[in-house]
């Protein structure tokens, strides 16, 4: 607690909503403000986390998205602008992101992630949200996150469904456990609603709060999956792969 | 003997429906089931069995409550009225 830094009163003031949380309080409070996330793209999903992390409060966000703001991102991509298109998506979301609370401290990179930015990514963050529309970004990040032992929250959705799962290296499947080979047939454009890809994100987001503050128990080693078709959620167990070429022994 | 099969994601898609009764013949695994369904819903067999008919690694698969994995497809042994749910990797952002 004495490393962790002090709320100012206006940030007292702000989160005081959130501060009687059982379990959370001003110390949960304070581990959020000494945190860092790396939310890889910051489209329907990762930009719902990202809006749910500044609410909440974490102390810097480093959002990787590259890219200009297009029309037809605009029914899910709830931190752009119609303003802002044609200019970049990172810069919308900053000015979305201090519109509701200053006190969160971003870094942007313009460009997604990659080979060569990863490892320097990855060693920056205390925890990462994974949410690119690619299964090779996806990879790639579980891979580094593994290496350096950082928990990741892998957050998906196709249509009227999501899918989440938390990432500890040692103690979870990774998402190589789950997908070994790259799916044959996965298409970047994705049927989606902004109400489903926020409902992933806000998921992620409570799974990122809760690493940091140690409040409740993470999605580790479980699955959920749900469908807004129906509203039926269910939780499904799922088991480390001991020949996975990422995490296995 | 009669199992249920749910389909989610881009299968719900290419299938046609999110569920259907399947017949099984007596102590059918989960291997048999996804050629089964592969013969008769073409469009769906990329995403249920490789070229040579083993079962997709990226496929989750859901028996009852419990996941099993590809390779462990033609180990699991069905019972009548299981319930089979596939998921099909999705990753959208
Ligand atoms: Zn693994």
């Amino acid at each position: 607690m004495r490393d962790l830094p002090e709320l100012t009163p206006d940030e007292r003031g702000r989160y005081e909503w959130q501060l009687s949380v059982r379990d959370f309080g001003e110390e949960g409070q304070r581990r959020l403000k000494n945190a860092t996330v790396l939310v890889s793209r910051i489209g329907g999903v990762g930009g719902s986390a990202a809006m749910q992390l500044a609410a909440a409060g974490i102390g810097r966000l480093i959002l990787v998205h590259a890219g200009n703001v297009r029309l037809n991102d605009l029914n899910r991509q709830l931190l752009m602008t119609t303003d802002w298109i044609g200019k970049p998506r990172v810069e919308s979301a900053v000015r979305r992101l201090h519109e509701l609370n200053p006190h969160v401290e971003i870094e942007t990179v313009a460009e997604n992630v990659n080979d060569s930015n990863v490892a320097d990514l990855v060693s920056r963050c205390d925890v990462v949200v994974s949410a690119a529309p690619l299964f090779s970004e996806r990879l790639l990040m579980n891979r580094e996150a593994v290496r350096q032992q950082k928990p990741l929250v892998d957050s998906a959705m196709y249509e009227l469904e999501g899918r989440l799962t938390t990432i500890i290296a040692d103690q979870t499947p990774c998402l190589s456990c789950l997908y070994p080979e790259p799916p044959p047939n996965w298409k970047r454009e994705f049927p989606v609603f902004a109400a489903v890809a926020s409902t992933v994100g806000s998921l992620a987001a409570m799974e990122v709060i809760k690493l940091i503050a140690g409040v409740g128990e993470p999605l580790a080693s479980r699955m959920l999956t749900f469908d807004l078709r129906d509203m039926t959620f269910r939780t499904v167990p799922i088991a480390r792969q001991p020949d996975c070429p990422v995490c296995g022994a | 003997m009669k199992l249920r099969v749910q389909y989610t994601a881009q299968l719900r898609a290419v299938v046609g429906r999110a569920e259907e009764v399947v017949e099984l013949s007596e102590g059918g695994n989960l291997a048999e089931l996804l050629n089964l369904l592969a013969d008769s819903h073409s469009t769906a067999r990329p995403h249920l069995v490789t070229e040579v008919g083993q079962v997709r690694p990226s496929l989750l698969i859901v028996v009852n409550d419990s996941a099993v994995s590809a390779r462990e497809a033609a180990k699991t042994v069905l019972y009548s009225d299981d319930i089979v749910t596939l998921l099909p990797p999705i990753a959208g952002g």
